[in-house]
């Protein structure tokens, strides 16, 4: 690695801090801007008791003060704060507890999409318009067209009841099987898509040409020179495919009753859980601006020719 | 052909493979259920939600419980205490009731439960600093309003407690999960409610799981006092919110129970599960509440201040005559709801054990104060055009001068297929009101400010007494989303009551409501005489509805289903479901 793209992945690691503080201080301001209240319910409390909560939990103070001392309290101690509404529980925690589950679910998807994606395109591409393309081709375009939470259902049905061989239960055993497969689906149909056109743009080119022309075996020529070089579309599809996975989850995870991240996410919007709103928001945010910075960075490593500035 | 054959076959297999999941064995100890989603608190002081109630019925016990009698009647019953006394009435007006607690009484720690323990927890679910949902429920208890409950344990066994009077809900209150028992060195703890470790109770059961998002276990308590009459051995309760899991997971016999199925399809569940489909009534009201300082009355009339106030309510009680209840529920909501005609909820009785609304009105022919008929629907809405008449201009198809109004409901596909029925409705008329949905929290926020005109309601009684549906309405009230005895209407005096027929000293004529409502509702309050106090209520709510910012629509049911192999199940009329005595059978 030579000192430019040293200095560059430096620059980019600082960018995404700021990008992360940038979400931070809107996402604070945002929030507390919209109206309505943590402590808000359809039965009310009294004035008085509100005013304990409140003061309990700092927000009776200027708004400007709770943003500085959030910001300490994230960068000094890496402390996310107290739920307001799971009275007991900290933020962390249920971050953590949740993010078990979905990152299991998230990577388990992803790999499943770029091994079955890549292998499925390639095999398409090599066997260009005959007839195993063409069944390929039809079913990715039905996965690609065809939203998680319609997919989901479907398999809900056949496989947890008509079937009745996988549960419909997100946390009994094999709970996550049909979560994974629903999530995966529509990244491995592009990934497919995605590698059997950038295979055959590359099995076009002139050095394909010649290594035939040398003899080089099929073999070789695919693994050693076509594939790897087709994959370069398919990794700066990374970022985006892990966005798709970080929001399918959020469908998914309520299908199938996958105790994920997702409905810690969603709920505490509804709720003004204001320290549980600021902790996935960031999670989410640090998640996808790393997984891009990686992306860019592998897209380096593959093919020396691109300049990354 | 054998190719086919050979399929079948296969196809078969897999399908018995399939039936044979879905069975469960006779005399199993587990019982699978699936209420809502992870409850925000299993603290009993500070849980408001209805799952969490029965959760927390399960793993607590207080000094009274729901039980059902041989009948099949819900009954109160004592539990920790060995009966449910009556109270000593002082000479002050107030109200002492001393309780002995039964011998044996553990913690599932091992500990005993003492009377300290009772007073504790009173004491702190009712304070400030807790900030407690339903530390209102203590409201009855003598110093409640100084901020320190007349409780006190005299001994270990030995509870005592004052009310400001004597109060008819009183043992119903004992048998709230607000009013169980907790163990200070335990809640000192403050996540102590989140973990099976430190979740230390006293009840039928112990958390011995809980897997956050995915589901609880609860598990028989050796030491509960009355362990053997606790027949199901473990429960699960699963936690989703999602209905189609929910039935997904019915369906194919994972779980026993679940507490809610799609709207959608619940005409096809009830056909296909007869047995299993099961509504039972919800004290609860849902109805649509005006804004008592909106301005709806055109300038030209020239009214000011009660006669206005007067119009008004005319012409808002006209409107909620407009309305065909029956096509609501059976079109909409199809749930089993009832047409409401009163406020105060199907489910609460009179002392003689009759049905508060079938009282309610004082109208020949009809109860409560419309006639909710299939068959008055036209009559009402054409008494409704002809009241509008002398308000409004009338060109013989419509009203030409009615203003624009706008309905908010939270943003829900059932709420606003009843808010487009309601504005088609007065839209037949040249009535425009126009829709608005807000999400929850934002919406919660805006009716409680009282920024808007009209707005769907809800309200769902904490305890079997009329008084929760009327107390919400006076001027103080946080509740008070109708803006009764405040802003502008503070100063309108139009309002009349007279009590003097039942021995009080009070006859208002012409007063603002905190003259008339607020009063009559701190009399029922002070009120010991049971009789009297009902028929007050009933004026109360006489007087609530001659205003026409309520209009009911439909009382709640709760709908859930339940496997036909479940015995021994019941619910209580605030929707807790109980599964201690349950078996499984078949």
């Amino acid at each position: 690695m030579n000192s430019k793209t040293a200095f560059y992945i430096l620059k980019r690691i600082l960018l995404a801090i700021l990008t992360v503080w940038i979400v931070i201080t809107v996402t604070f301001f945002v929030m507390h801007a919209v109206p309505g209240g943590p402590f808000m319910s359809e039965k009310a409390i009294s004035p008085s008791a509100q005013a304990a909560l409140e003061a309990k939990y700092g927000l009776d103070k200027p708004l400007f003060e709770q943003y500085i001392t959030y910001l300490k309290d994230i960068v000094t101690k890496f402390d996310f704060g107290p739920s307001l509404k799971q009275r007991g529980r900290m933020v962390i925690d249920v971050i953590l507890d949740g993010m078990k589950t979905s990152v299991k679910l998230g990577i388990i998807a992803a790999v499943i999409a770029g091994i079955f994606g890549i292998v499925l395109g390639a095999v398409a591409a090599l066997r260009r318009n005959k007839i195993v393309d063409k069944i390929i081709m039809v079913i990715t375009t039905a996965f690609v067209s065809m939203p998680s939470f319609i997919m989901g259902s479907l398999l809900l049905v056949l496989f947890a009841i008509r079937l009745g061989v996988l549960p419909a239960n997100g946390a009994a055993r094999g709970g996550l099987v049909l979560p994974i497969i629903t999530l995966s689906l529509y990244p491995m149909a592009y990934i497919t898509r995605l590698t059997r056109s950038s295979m055959l743009d590359v099995l076009g080119q002139d050095y394909i040409r010649t290594a035939k022309a040398k003899g080089v075996s099929g073999t070789k020529i695919i693994f050693g020179h076509a594939l790897k070089n087709s994959l370069i579309p398919v990794i700066t599809y990374f970022g985006p495919m892990l966005a798709y996975i970080v929001t399918g989850s959020l469908v998914v995870e309520r299908i199938f009753a996958v105790p994920g991240i997702g409905r810690a996410f969603v709920s505490s919007m509804t709720n003004r859980d204001y320290p549980m709103i600021m902790g996935t928001t960031i999670v989410l945010a640090v998640l996808i601006v790393v997984m891009n910075l990686v992306s860019d960075i592998l897209y380096k490593v593959v093919d020396p020719r691109i300049n990354l500035e | 052909m054998k190719k086919i054959l050979a399929l079948l076959l296969a196809l078969i297999m897999v399908l018995a493979l399939a039936a044979c999941t879905g069975n469960k064995k006779t005399g199993d100890s587990l019982i699978k259920v699936c209420l809502s989603s992870e409850p925000d608190t299993l603290d009993p002081a500070l849980n408001s939600a209805v799952d969490g109630a029965t959760l927390i019925s399960h793993l607590f016990s207080g000094l009274a419980k729901w039980a059902q009698d041989k009948s099949g009647k819900l009954v109160i019953v004592a539990d920790c205490a060995k009966e449910l006394v009556e109270g000593v009435a002082n000479d002050d007006g107030t109200v002492t009731y001393t309780y002995t607690l039964r011998d044996g009484l553990k913690w599932s720690d091992g500990k005993d439960v003492t009377a300290k323990d009772f007073e504790f927890a009173w004491k702190r679910a009712a304070s400030e600093e807790l900030g407690a949902d339903y530390g209102y429920m203590f409201e009855v208890v003598d110093g409640y309003n100084e901020g320190n409950l007349n409780v006190k344990a005299i001994d270990d066994k030995t509870l005592e407690v004052t009310l400001y009077n004597s109060v008819s809900y009183w043992n119903e209150l004992l048998a709230f999960p607000t009013y169980f028992p907790v163990r200070e060195d335990v809640v000192g703890n403050e996540s102590w409610a989140t973990d099976p470790a430190t979740y230390i109770s006293n009840g039928a059961y112990t958390m011995t799981g809980w897997e956050h998002n995915s589901v609880i276990t609860l598990e028989k308590n050796p030491n509960y006092v009355d362990a053997k009459e606790v027949l199901m051995n473990k429960i699960e309760f699963y936690l989703s919110d999602d209905e189609n899991n929910m039935v997904a997971n019915f369906k194919n016999g994972t779980w026993q129970l679940i507490d809610g199925v799609p709207t959608n399809e619940m005409t096809a569940l009830k056909e296909q599960y007869p047995d299993e489909f099961k509504v039972i009534g919800q004290i609860g009201t849902y109805y649509v509440c005006w804004n008592v300082n909106e301005e709806i009355l055109p300038a030209e009339l020239g009214l000011t201040g009660a006669e206005a106030e007067a119009a008004k309510a005319d012409i808002r009680n006209a409107i909620s005559k407009m309305f065909d209840r029956n096509y609501i529920v059976e079109e909409i909501g199809k749930a089993g709801q009832v047409p409401a005609s009163s406020f105060v909820a199907m489910g609460m009785t009179n002392p003689d054990g009759s049905e508060f609304y079938k009282t309610a009105g004082h109208n020949e022919g009809y109860n409560g104060y419309y006639n909710v008929a299939k068959d008055a629907v036209e009559s009402n809405f054409n008494e409704a055009i002809e009241t509008l008449k002398q308000y409004y201009n009338w060109d013989g198809s419509k009203f030409t001068n009615f203003p624009t109004m706008t309905y908010l409901y939270n943003t829900s596909e059932g709420h606003k297929a009843i808010g487009e029925y309601l504005q088609a409705q007065l839209a037949q008329v040249g009535i425009t009101m126009n829709l608005e949905n807000q999400e929850w929290n934002t919406f919660l926020n805006t009716r409680k400010q009282g920024n808007y005109s009209i707005a769907r309601n809800g309200w769902l009684a904490d305890y079997n007494d009329p008084i929760c549906f009327l107390d919400m309405w006076t001027s103080g009230s946080g509740n008070n989303d109708v803006q009764f005895g405040k802003g502008a209407h503070a100063d309108v005096a139009c309002y009349s009551i007279d009590i003097t027929d039942l021995g009080y000293d009070i006859k208002v004529e012409n007063g603002t409501w905190a003259e008339t409502y607020d009063v009559l509702i701190k009399t029922i309050k002070n009120c010991t005489d049971n009789e009297k106090r009902y028929e007050l209520m009933h004026r109360a709510e006489d007087l609530l509805m001659s205003t026409g910012c309520i209009c009911p629509l439909y009382y709640y049911t709760d709908i859930f289903m339940i496997a036909k192999t479940v015995k021994g199940f019941f619910a209580n009329p605030l929707g807790y479901k109980y599964f201690m005595y349950c078996t499984i059978e078949g």
